[in-house]
């Protein structure tokens, strides 16, 4: 096993990026998430890759799309208000079927709004957040070795699909330093009959979003629809503490690290307080969230914004007699398990005394 | 012994328009050349400020350290947001009300160029100022299209010093036949007051080109970088000058010739600079100071 270094978050999903093949990145200045486009400065050229800083977010997200296009791994990032500049990119790789990794290190808004951590970016992220009828697969990781390993995976799943793979974090993931440990990348193979690589000796190849004739698009969506469906195979979600609970926590990210210290405090104090944590935000884990229901009806989101993922968890199990409960903390203020611990006994106390 | 300078009472009368609780670093060539330019312009001004480190310098909500009105815009956007704005005050009647654009160089010559264009284009009665510090120096010292070939930043590829050409954003806007184009310095108050000055009595588009010193981006002592910035002019770097109505006129003659050695030598950034680069800098400075005399002679 390799030995364990001391990383920042931002940097992990460079490493996970660079281990993972990834040889081009196209990035814009906007904070926090300033470490990837640096780090990748330094160490792309290591491995004969090309950094290029675009003039802006509507230019980097095109140079990946451009990049993947050929069938090289590529990866852009930025941070909340960057993302919305590139949606229109994004919707353009999924029409087209596009792979891609877009990171999301997502601050805090609506509009310029700060810099801090922030979920806000949920509906953006896991709804398709450009024009047109898609989804791009979310990850979310809640630690910086998550950091590095979903980046590796991210790769994996968007040549897998070919589609844009988002991962969302926020300024607290990427910010911070924890101990990680490397690992080897283990090379998947996926054949990419539809690169664009000139056409000498074979037949021409078209990558497009564009169908006008009657009833293509309606074909092409359907298609892609069933490719989304087909996406729930690579559902992941982290469960604790959840023998003979009571009441199920569900929250990703950031603040689902702060939750697994409150659950731990629930738990010394005899509170049955179990914790579910998606790690896959698109497909959403309802299914399981779903068969959970059916032994523990009290059901508790806590999101850094609010109210976002709540609505999803109410489509997995908001059905039958289950209680859904909320709290939520828009962004300025990051809440300490303390808080968090104060707010579920609230919840704990009304429904299940 | 390099002269001081001082400058005319007259033109720093008024009320200080830009207050103190700046939340600039040590040095700031921005935050004093908002000072200068409310001089020029005076209350009846409205800013559009775009993403830079003035979104930060300003301080926090609800509090401003300017004396003016203020609205925060996208980082694309600096240039049509103010079009926006004077498309209202005019419907209003307000048209003494001056609207300022004031942009990094981020802003400027990278992601706002499309809008700055599309204005210029149209001729927009609005004042467009890009305060150029040479990197994007509030997201931590990216480089952008402003900053000069031969400096370090933090993602010019292997830590090395950026290869590419700044962008003569002068002769981009020049381009555009508006009928004020003119560069400016916070090391030259005086002048800068001045253009101010003259840019609200002008109906269309203007642009001025600050050059604004940032120690640590530039790696400089804060208490040098008024005299850093100076040298950029007397180096003829970074000449001062303006294009009324497509007429130039060369505003501050150096007094000696400063080689642009020097003048790289005074800052951290240029540090890994090769003989190579400086010499190619030489000459695309000499050229253009060249050229920009021919230009002053025709006028």
């Amino acid at each position: 096993m390799a030995e364990a270094e001391f990383i920042k978050g931002n940097e992990a999903i460079a490493m996970g990026a660079i281990e993972a093949g990834c040889r081009f990145y196209f990035g814009y200045p906007i904070t926090p998430q300033n470490d990837i486009p640096e780090y990748m400065s330094r160490h792309l050229t290591d491995v004969d890759g090309t950094f290029i800083q675009a003039e802006s977010e509507i230019a980097s997200i095109n140079m990946l799309l451009g990049a993947s296009s050929t069938g090289a791994r590529a990866m852009t990032s930025s941070s909340s208000p960057g993302i919305s500049l590139k949606q229109e990119g994004i919707s353009y790789m999924c029409g087209s079927q596009i792979p891609g990794v877009i990171v999301n290190m997502s601050r805090s808004g609506p509009g310029l709004g700060g810099i801090d951590p922030s979920q806000g970016d949920y509906f953006q992220a896991t709804r398709g957040g450009g024009h047109g009828d898609y989804r791009t697969i979310v990850l979310a990781p809640h630690s910086v070795q998550e950091n590095y390993d979903l980046t590796m995976k991210a790769f994996d799943l968007a040549d897998k699909y070919r589609n844009p793979v988002v991962i969302l974090g926020d300024a607290l993931l990427g910010q911070m330093k924890e101990p990680i440990r490397r690992r080897k990348y283990r090379k998947k193979e996926f054949p990419k009959d539809w690169a664009m690589t000139g056409a000498k000796g074979r037949k021409k190849r078209l990558l497009k979003s564009l169908y006008l004739s009657e009833g293509e698009l309606t074909d092409h969506n359907w298609m892609l629809n069933k490719k989304y469906q087909s996406m729930k195979r690579e559902i992941m979600f982290e469960t604790q503490f959840m023998e003979g609970a009571k009441l199920v926590v569900v929250a990703f990210g950031s603040v689902a690290r702060i939750l697994k210290s409150t659950v731990q405090m629930a738990r010394d104090r005899g509170m049955k307080v179990g914790l579910f944590r998606p790690i896959t935000l698109f497909p959403f884990p309802s299914a399981a969230l779903d068969k959970i229901s059916h032994s523990i009806k009290n059901f508790m989101a806590v999101e850094l914004n609010t109210g976002q993922m709540l609505e999803d968890l109410k489509l997995s199990v908001g059905h039958k007699k289950n209680q859904v409960d909320f709290y939520g903390r828009p962004p300025g203020s990051i809440p300490s398990p303390d808080e968090l611990f104060h707010e579920i006994k609230k919840i704990y106390k009304k429904r299940i005394g | 012994m390099q002269k001081t300078f001082d400058i005319p009472r007259e033109l720093m009368t008024g009320e200080d328009l830009a207050q103190p609780g700046m939340l600039s670093c040590q040095g700031c060539g921005a935050s004093l050349a908002m000072k200068l330019a409310l001089k020029g312009l005076g209350e009846r001004t409205v800013i559009a400020v775009p993403a830079c480190c003035w979104t930060i310098i300003i301080g926090v909500y609800p509090y401003s350290t300017l004396k003016v009105p203020v609205v925060h815009v996208l980082f694309e956007t600096a240039a049509v947001s103010a079009s926006g704005i004077r498309a209202g005050l005019d419907m209003r009647g307000e048209e003494d009300v001056v609207v300022m654009a004031w942009a990094g160089d981020g802003g400027t010559f990278d992601i706002g160029i499309q809008s700055l264009s599309g204005v210029a284009e149209r001729n927009d009665d609005i004042l467009y100022v890009c305060y150029d510090n040479e990197a994007y120096m509030n997201t931590g010292i990216q480089r952008s299209g402003a900053t000069p070939m031969g400096a370090w930043t933090t993602t010019t590829p292997s830590g090395a010093v950026k290869q590419e050409k700044k962008k003569d954003i002068e002769k981009i806007m020049l381009a555009h036949e508006i009928p004020y184009v003119a560069t400016a310095s916070v090391a030259y108050p005086d002048d800068m007051i001045k253009k101010f000055k003259k840019a609200r009595t002008i109906k269309g588009t203007k642009f001025i080109h600050l050059l604004s010193p940032c120690p640590p981006g530039w790696r400089i002592d804060p208490a040098m970088s008024i005299k850093i910035t100076r040298m950029a002019t007397q180096a003829k770097v970074f000449p001062i000058y303006e294009v009324e109505n497509g007429k130039y006129k060369i505003n501050v003659y150096p007094e000696k010739k400063i080689p642009l050695k020097e003048y790289f030598k005074t800052q951290g950034r240029f540090r890994q600079m090769s003989e190579d680069l400086v010499k190619a800098a030489q000459e695309r400075a000499d050229r253009s100071w060249e050229s920009l005399i021919r230009m002053d002679g025709e006028a």
